[in-house]
């Protein structure tokens, strides 16, 4: 193989490091040598640092050769999504508007994993600014999904889950604003996190919608992930949104879901466009649950069907604010003009993609004056209302079930009109709503398209342990594999 | 162009201010722990927050927001507990997010209002002022014996962020008209700044200017800003339109900038109204314009047409979650509430016999009513021979200087020293102006000075007597000229004493002893 470790837990990893079984420098090495055999075919990095990994396994190693401490991280590969910053690299959020953009200062996640003593490979595929669900919108070319590279990894953290799922690093951050880390997640075949707002800081990462957005981890077990959230939780000084978490992620992984009551949502399972094989496959998972101990309530989310809607009214809102400071005087793709208007006109349509755009635009209309209470208020409380949906709920469950997406991967340039694509985070998008956190896991192989299946377990907020708690009972009953079979052809390819 | 006062009897001018304060006094912005300073190199005190970079989120100072608190208890504002921050969006290059920071309806600070005295000359402009009994009510205002009291609502004090700082090269007078390229220094971004909004309650550019005069002097004594309005700190904008006297309806109205001391700011708004005037009587329209005062020229010229109305896009901040101040937070910013001018202003009256004039001159001048406070510590009895020196030699020592008060080397101790001297006749108010000038300079105490220069007043009438009938001797022409009617002569005998003595001998046993000679 041509990555030996593809394989290794983050628990495999950090205890070969501690006991000398292979080097930090060893794990850079044999990264670097895969994402230089597979990324052409898939095309998660858009930029690799292997100065900066070298740099941080060497900085393992020696506390080895001492024999200090290691952080809880030590050694293990891992890669970040392009809209954080990390200083010494480009952030281009997929656009052509950062195209050159160095980063000036570094993201608190991503210092908070460098400092946990990951392995930093580089920066990895999105959708332009995160606004898509297939990663198609990217300036800097498409991703490809490692299961099917005629399809798509799902979007926008399509390159933290595809490299993932082609063993190209052990663990990537995504973020997640409406469905893009649980969707690609979903697609690619991998474990993918959005805690509950407030669980991980913000800061340094590059807004889409501030409300909304939350990052998380990728990785290919239900532990791995929880090994990241336990380096990435906390309050941050600089993002006053950011909360206090004492809870530790690992703790309770081993204790199934026995005696526990688990919601499920009948409406969800009649949504329109879930496919048979998504269908059936949530049944087995919830029977699995249920043979496992666990006690299965129905649940009602009566308002969630309306959260597409306040989505696409608070999303764009924030977005078109957020996205106002890229006007080319200080930095960002430029269009000389002898006008200021002229030259921010020129700037702004030359250097955003069209869906980019079209999320401004929207954004631009609603807040307009007049139009202002008749969407973004009343999409407010909407948001209310789902959030006691929520709520609600919780007072009889630990946790809910649902799918991730409505179906498997699609192929490139399948599904084209924005509505369409919109409709692929039905599932996941209520969360950000209402803030909870949610996780989707492989629980199968699709019976017609051999794709895998995720299923997404969501808790009350806060209660992120939950969550963990019953992926990990569910990912011992399944046995999921997330290395996409890729992996093992490409190697042997490589070998030859 | 009619004047002032022609104009107010057929137009009433409808006048609402809007004053930006920036909070100098706080040591980091306002998101960010970027230091403020005024004056500091370009592009110094800026940090990946307050330039807006990708990525970057605001951290709110909690001492700014104790400081809009304290600016709206000292202005009878109702503290709203639940307020949030709003994003206020539109393209500048000198506003690096592209949206400003600032607050939606509901403000920290809400519905407060100042009472504003208007006497002597301001009161002049107040129209149909004679008609009305004293303790008699007009619209806001109560007739007093010398004015009105005026009743000045606050509509709103809220907080925003300010802008960077724009320089147009290559233009006239730094104008953007005609310049080549505009240099932008990002140190001010960021900076907290409050915004006052006035209703539309004030009815002359007096009034206006009192208002300012008031506030300044409150965000003075609360230590909130430096309120410079020369540096900009403290800036003022109004809103004027004219309606006909009588009527109850709202004219059109223009908005006036660059108003930035209290001279331009009531010249230009008494300038504003009688062009407004002036084009009403000659049926013409008012157009809603943003305009400038240029005090060299004394006139308002058009600086920014508005055809439609701006649309800020207003929306709640989501990187920041709405406040919740508490009871506890409330009552301790209260509990930092010092006297404020107008209490102290009333306290000299009350209890120190200090005349309105003079009260009001040292209440409302921080450094003047510390120096007047500690006086009183030292000698309450004092109080009026100190209060005069500091609204006359002190006032007039630092007009003359431009020295601050700080500068000078006196103490309350040391000046009631002084004011002992003069009182007990030790020495005359001459000289004790000269001594004044001797110890804000050197620091030595008053009875050192006099004592070094000999300048001890002879008060001994045996003394003087002697010397006055020895010069009526030697002048008997002039005595004479003086019992023939010329009584203007007793100066030259007054002064003629005063030079033998040396100016010592005491003025008031002088004048008695020369005239009783003369007229014996």
């Amino acid at each position: 193989m041509v990555n030996e470790f593809v394989a290794m837990s983050v628990a495999q990893i950090t205890s070969g490091i501690k006991s000398k079984d292979f080097s930090a420098r060893e794990v850079v090495e044999s990264s670097m040598r895969a994402i230089e055999a597979l990324d052409d075919s898939i095309h998660a990095f858009l930029q690799t640092t292997p100065e900066m990994a070298f740099e941080a396994a060497d900085r393992i190693d020696e506390k080895v050769a001492r024999g200090e401490e290691l952080p809880l991280l030590a050694g293990v590969p891992a890669a970040f999504k392009d809209n954080m910053n990390q200083l010494g690299t480009r952030t281009t959020c997929g656009s052509k508007m950062l195209a050159n953009y160095e980063s000036a200062f570094t993201a608190t996640c991503v210092s908070k994993m460098v400092d946990a003593g990951v392995l930093p490979l580089g920066k990895l595929n999105m959708d332009e600014f995160a606004f898509g669900s297939s990663t198609e919108t990217s300036y800097f070319g498409r991703t490809f999904n490692p299961w099917d590279l005629e399809r798509v990894p799902g979007g926008s953290s399509g390159g933290s889950a595809a490299a993932i799922a082609a063993g190209l690093a052990t663990l990537t951050l995504g973020s997640d604003t409406g469905g893009s880390i649980r969707q690609p997640a979903s697609f690619c075949g991998v474990v993918g996190m959005k805690p509950t707002y407030g669980v991980v800081s913000r800061y340094g990462v590059v807004a889409f919608g501030s409300s909304l957005d939350q990052v998380g981890p990728f990785g290919k077990s239900v532990e791995d992930v929880a090994y990241a959230l336990n380096a990435l939780k906390g309050r941050d000084p600089l993002d006053c949104t950011s909360q206090h978490i004492e809870t530790d992620f690992l703790a309770n992984l081993g204790q199934g879901v026995e005696g526990m009551p688990i919601g499920v949502v009948p409406e969800f399972m009649e949504a329109e466009g879930l496919t048979d094989e998504v269908k059936s496959a949530m049944a087995k998972a919830v029977e699995a649950l249920a043979e496992m101990g666990a006690e299965i309530i129905e649940v009602s989310l009566p308002n969630a069907h309306a959260s597409l809607s306040a989505y696409y009214v608070i999303g764009p809102c924030e977005a078109f604010s957020n996205l106002s400071r890229f006007d080319s005087v200080r930095y960002g793709n430029r269009v000389p003009s002898t006008e200021l208007g002229d030259q921010y006109e020129k700037s702004r349509a030359d250097g955003f993609g069209s869906e980019a755009k079209r999320r401004i635009m929207l954004g631009s209309y609603l807040l307009s004056s007049g139009v202002y209470d008749k969407y973004y208020y009343p999409a407010q409380q909407i948001r209310t209302l789902i959030t006691q949906d929520y709520r609600k709920a919780y007072e009889k469950v630990d946790a809910i079930i649902l799918p991730s997406s409505p179906r498997t991967a699609f192929k490139f340039g399948e599904v084209s009109d924005p509505m369409s694509m919109y409709l692929s985070d039905i599932f996941t998008i209520s969360l950000n709503i209402a803030g909870n956190g949610g996780l989707s896991q492989p629980i199968a192989l699709g019976s017609e398209t051999g794709l895998p299946i995720g299923a997404q377990i969501v808790g009350p907020q806060f209660k992120d342990e939950n969550t963990l708690r019953v992926a990990a009972a569910l990912e011992r009953y399944f046995g999921v594999s997330t290395l996409a079979p890729i992996v093992q052809g490409k190697s042997k390819e490589v070998r030859a | 162009m009619k004047k002032l006062e022609e104009v107010l009897q057929d137009w009433e001018a409808v006048i609402g201010l809007e004053i930006h304060t920036e909070l100098t006094t706080l040591k980091t912005k306002m998101f960010c722990s970027c230091p403020i300073e005024f004056g500091a190199e370009p592009n110094t005190h800026t940090c990946p927050i307050c330039l807006g970079m990708p990525g970057a989120l605001p951290v709110p100072n909690k001492a700014a927001i104790e400081s809009i608190v304290l600016a709206g208890l000292a202005t009878n504002c109702d503290i709203e507990k639940r307020s949030m921050f709003y994003r206020k969006n539109y393209f500048y290059p000198d506003m690096t997010k592209n949206f400003q920071t600032t607050q939606g309806p509901v403000a920290f600070c809400m519905r407060g209002h100042l009472d504003l005295e208007v006497f002597g000359a301001a009161a002049n402009e107040r129209h149909g002022l004679g008609s009305l009994e004293v303790g008699e009510s007009s619209d806001n205002i109560v007739r007093t014996e010398d004015g009105y009291v005026a009743s000045v609502g606050i509509t709103r004090i809220h907080m925003e962020e300010d802008a960077g700082k724009m320089v147009h090269v290559g233009g006239v007078d730094g104008r953007i008209s005609g310049a080549t390229h505009s240099l932008i220094d990002f140190n001010r971004c960021g900076v907290p700044l409050i915004e006052l909004v006035t209703e539309p309650d004030l009815r002359t550019p007096a009034e206006a200017r009192l208002f300012m005069q008031k506030l300044r002097s409150i965000f003075l004594a609360i230590g909130i800003s430096d309120c410079s309005m020369e540096e900009g700190s403290m800036r003022c904008d109004g809103n004027i339109s004219l309606r006909k006297r009588g009527t109850k309806e709202f004219g059109t109205k223009t908005e006036l900038k660059n108003m930035n001391s209290f001279k331009n700011l009531h010249d230009g708004l008494a300038y504003e109204i009688c062009r407004q005037a002036e084009v009403l009587e000659s049926g013409g329209k008012i157009q809603q314009e943003t305009r400038h005062w240029e005090p060299a020229n004394k006139r308002t010229i058009t600086m920014r047409v508005k055809e439609t109305a701006d649309d800020y896009r207003l929306f709640p901040e989501p990187d920041l979650a709405p406040y919740d101040l508490s009871d506890e937070f409330i009552d301790n910013v209260r509990a930092k509430l010092p006297e404020l001018p107008h209490e102290k202003q009333a306290r000299y009256m009350a209890e120190n016999g200090l005349s309105r004039s003079d009260s009001a001159l040292i209440a409302d001048d921080v450094a003047y009513a510390r120096f007047f406070d500690e006086a009183l510590k030292v000698d309450a009895s004092m109080a009026k021979p100190v209060a005069n020196m500091l609204v006359n030699e002190v006032a007039a020592h630092i007009n003359a200087t431009g020295a601050s008060f700080d500068e000078l080397k006196i103490d309350p101790a040391g000046l009631i020293g002084l004011c002992k001297l003069i009182a007990g006749g030790t020495i005359s108010n001459k000289q004790g102006k000269q001594v004044f000038a001797e110890m804000v300079v050197s620091g030595e105490s008053a009875e050192s000075i006099v004592e070094a220069k000999g300048m001890k007043q002879v008060s001994d009438e045996g003394l003087i007597e002697g010397i006055v009938d020895e010069i009526i001797a030697a002048n008997p022409d002039k005595v004479a000229a003086y019992r023939g009617g010329k009584t203007g002569l007793s100066g030259f005998f007054i002064g003629q004493v005063m030079r033998q003595t040396k100016g010592q001998a005491n003025p008031k046993v002088v004048n008695e002893l020369v005239i009783r000679k003369l007229e014996g």
